[in-house]
Order: structure tokens, then sequence, then C-alpha cells
């Protein structure tokens, strides 16, 4: 019996060394004999990623992957490809890509430093920050305002290790998914919701009666969002950053959110001088 | 596979502590959250075989309508569903001292004490038909005759799928990360987001559940042979 468990033991200790520890990655490689460049994104994210009323599969990060990263990958492999979406989660995209079920997580990831140690990040594409989603008229006016009260976050958000770490008076409570940590803000189970900035003005956008919430508070984050790949593969992130840039240079990248975020818009969200500079700033500009 | 494994981010930092917190998280709400389910387990299937139909059915429906709705639906109906009925000053009250906890320890004992209640009623149905109305026959009400012959001589004989069941529930205690109870998962999930080492931690995490259930079902074999009554039950090894 105590030799059984220890072989079982070893056996699931074992599972994560299984397939071999690889060569260096060459994704490029993958989708030209593919045919499909394949990308992990989320459904319930508008408007980065999310399943639309027409459930279409749409968004503005599955857009950029559309029109500025598949074109120059397309030159690069010298043919067309498609482009497949599989749904990836905080818990599951760093895993997803590490066993090549996907080749470039597209949604809504920020390019934190601990992240940058198992992925490579493609250049900043949207920057926000932290803020709190409350019912009009809340005492709860920002960062400072959270002592003693009841905070939802996300699982696994960079919002949520700030909060802990930072404003340890709060009481935090972290819920999976957005749907979740809304309706205990609707029902009163906790005072505020934080998370990045856009993701709470598309929560306001799409909730039933807009006008009874309020997006408040500085930014007490910086957020900048990536395209995640595989670390050490430097052709395939040249050809996805190249995309990138050319979309800044050319100024589709600036049609495409005026598409998403722009007045007529989705989820309204103009970009101010500041994150307009910071963006252009990674081209040299 | 393209990945750098670093293990040590299970031991550095806070991962070792936040483990710790999360064990004793999962195995709090899996303690009372199994005494509830056996209490109703027990009430219910022993209620379930007596002989008056209204009490059959009244502990059939528990069982049938506890059963057949998913856990996750449960953990979401103790939280979100039961507070509103709740006094506004009484719901802020239990919002601030732990009404995630609570709402996922009641889900995942009411849910579990439908499932034991068929564990025990199997149980009482194996036992011959007899010794309840030798019971009977030798001046016991229907309640001693339970109390004193049936459910005893059942519970012995139900240890192995309650040994089951017991496992189950602790490890469905994980589904209680969506109402936000900081338990085992939940932890493991929060050291991928301070290390982005997700293989490592989910890995721990299933090493610890393994350990706890290879002990529970040590603990519940011992169980069974200490209580054994010799001769009633044949056995091998």
């Amino acid at each position: 019996m105590k030799r059984m468990l220890l072989v079982m033991l070893a056996l699931v200790l074992a599972l994560p060394f299984a397939a071999p520890a690889g060569a260096q990655p060459d994704t490029l490689d993958k989708i030209k004999q593919s045919g499909a460049l394949t990308i992990g994104t989320r459904t319930g994210s508008p408007p980065f990623a999310y399943v639309n009323k027409n459930n279409e599969w749409v968004g503005f990060s599955i857009d950029l992957v559309e029109r500025l990263v598949k074109p120059e990958v397309e030159k690069a492999v010298g043919k067309s490809i498609k482009i497949e979406k599989k749904e990836s989660t905080p818990q599951s995209r760093i895993p997803l890509l590490a066993n090549n079920s996907v080749d470039l997580i597209a949604e809504t990831m920020t390019d934190t430093p601990q992240r940058r140690e198992s992925v490579d990040f493609s250049l900043t594409f949207f920057y926000t920050g932290a803020q709190f989603l409350v019912k009009k008229g809340s005492p709860i006016k920002g960062v400072n305002d959270i002592a003693g009260k009841r905070i939802a976050s996300q699982q696994g958000s960079t919002n949520a290790k700030i909060i802990r770490e930072k404003y340890p008076q709060a009481q935090l409570r972290e819920f999976p998914d957005q749907p979740a940590a809304f309706q205990a803000l609707a029902q009163g189970q906790v005072e505020a919701y934080t998370n990045d900035g856009i993701q709470l003005a598309g929560l306001k956008a799409k909730a039933p009666n807009p006008g009874d919430w309020e997006v408040v508070g500085d930014f007490y984050s910086e957020e900048p969002y990536g395209m995640a790949m595989r670390k050490g593969d430097a052709k395939f992130k040249a050809t996805v950053d190249a995309g990138l840039k050319h979309g800044f240079e050319s100024g589709k990248y600036f049609e495409i959110y005026e598409k998403w975020f722009g007045p007529k818009g989705d989820v309204p969200y103009p970009t101010t001088p500041q994150v307009k500079a910071y963006l252009l700033k990674q081209i040299g500009k | 596979m393209n990945y750098q494994f670093k293990w040590s981010v299970l031991w550095s930092g806070q991962s070792g502590g936040w483990l710790l917190q999360g064990v004793i998280t999962t195995i709090e709400i899996s303690a009372l959250a199994w005494v509830l389910a056996v209490a109703l387990g027990i009430l219910s299937g022993a209620l379930r075989t007596v002989p008056w139909k209204p009490v059959r059915a009244l502990a059939t429906f528990y069982v049938e309508f506890f059963r057949n709705v998913p856990l996750l639906v449960w953990m979401f109906f103790w939280y979100f569903g039961v507070p509103p009925l709740l006094p506004r000053a009484v719901q802020d009250w239990i919002f601030n001292h732990g009404a995630e906890f609570w709402a996922g320890m009641f889900a995942l004992g009411v849910y579990h004490g439908a499932r034991m209640s068929e564990v025990i009623r199997s149980g009482i149905q194996a036992i011959p038909r007899t010794q309840f109305e030798a019971s009977v026959a030798m001046g016991l009400t229907t309640f001693q005759a339970y109390r004193l012959v049936i459910v005893p001589i059942a519970l012995r004989l139900i240890v192995p799928p309650a040994t089951s069941e017991s496992l189950n529930l602790l490890k469905n205690s994980s589904v209680a990360l969506t109402i936000s109870v900081a338990e085992l998962t939940f932890q493991t999930r929060q050291i991928e987001t301070y290390t982005a080492k997700a293989i490592e931690a989910y890995t721990a995490g299933t090493v610890i559940y393994l350990v706890l259930c290879v002990a529970i079902a040590a603990i519940m074999a011992r169980v069974e042979r200490r209580f054994a009554i010799p001769g009633l039950i044949a056995r091998g090894g």
C-alpha cells in the first residue's frame, strides 16, 4: 500500500516533465505547417474580446490580430493563414502558451515583470489603470476611501495584488469573473468593484441601467496590455511587433481604436494625450 | 513543451503561508459541511425508509431537489439568493462577518447531505426487514428500533461508500472559490498571479488534495475495522 502511494505521487509529480523540454520554439514554422495562427482570447471582456449579441466572437484585441498582426505573419510565412480562437482565462493563458495550444494571447493581459519571466510580450497595445465601479453617490471616490470597506476584485488580477499589499485595511473579496463580481456589487455583498478602468467602463456600458453606476478614482496602478507569446521566439515576436508598429505608423491602429472606443463604439473611452504619447513612444515617436 | 520550471516559487516569499492558510480553510469548511451533511444524511436517509408515506415524500423531495441541481448553482443560491431575504442591517452584518464562508459551508453541507442520504438509505435497505420486525416484536417503538438497531448497523455497512462521498465533499469545497472563499485552490491561483508559475502552483494543489484524501481514506479504514461487529460482515484482507 505504502509503495503504491509513493508510485502514485511520483507519477503526479512527473507529469509536468513528461513532455521533452523543447528546443527553441519556432511559432512561425508551426503556423506555416498548420496554416493557422491560434490565439487565446476572452469571451466576456467587452470590448476587447467577447461574444456579442449576434453570437460572434469579436473585440478590439481580436481586430488588432486580424487586421495588423495577421498580414505581417502572412508575409513572414509566405502564404495566407486563418485565425483560430480559443478561450483563455487569467489562470489558463500561460499554460496554454506553454503546451502549444495557442500561439498568441490577445485579450486583456497586463505586461508585468513576473509574467516576463514566463512569456514574452509584444509592444503595448492599450494602456489603462485600476479604478473603482460604485453605485452612484457612493462615499467611495478613490483608493484612499476603501479602508474597512468590502471591495470586490477579479481573482488573478494585478489590482487584487496591489490592494492586498498596499491597502490591507480593505476587506478584499475575489471573484473568478466579472459577472459574479458585478452581481456582488449590485446586491451589496461588496461596496465597490475594482478592475482596470476600461473594463469597468465596459461593464457599466453593458449594465441594464448604466446611469446607476460610476467609475471613480485616479489610476492607482499602471496596466499596459500586451500580447503574450512563448518565451525566446525572437522571430515571431519581431513579426507581431512589426504588425503593431505598422498599425501605429499608418494610423490603422487608431481607426480600430475609434471603432471600439470612439463616440459610436461599444464603450466610449477616448485616448488621452498621455496615453497616445505612451503608445507612440514605443516606436520612437 | 517550452517552459522554465521554477519549483522554488512554492516555498519562497509568501507562497508557503498562503498554501497553509488555504489548507486550513479547506479543512475548516469541509469539516463543518461534513458534519452538516452526515446529520442531514442520517435524518433524511432514515426518513426515506420509515413506514409513513408523507414523511418519506418529504425526505425524497429534499434528496432529489438538492442533489439534482449543480453545486455551483447552490453556491450562488446561498451567497446571492438567500441574503436579500434578510433585513438590510442583518445583511450588512453578515457581509462584514464572513458571509462567503458560511454560504459556501451551507451549499456544500446541504448538497452532500442529499447525496449522503442515498448512501445511508442503501445501508438501511441492505439490512433484512426481519431485523426491524424483530425489534418491534421485542417491544421497541419505531423510533427506538431505528436509533438502537437499524441506524447503528447501517452506518457500519456504509463506511466504504461514505468514504468516497466524504472525499468528494473535500474536493468539491474548491467550488467555493467562485464566491470568494480563500481555500486551497484559490490560494494556488493566487500563487500563479504573483509568480506567473501556473504549473508549479497547480501541481502543489494537486499533491495537497491527494495527501488529504489519502489521509481521510486511511482514517476511515481504521474506523471501519475498529467498529466492525464480529461475524456480521464478511470481509477480505
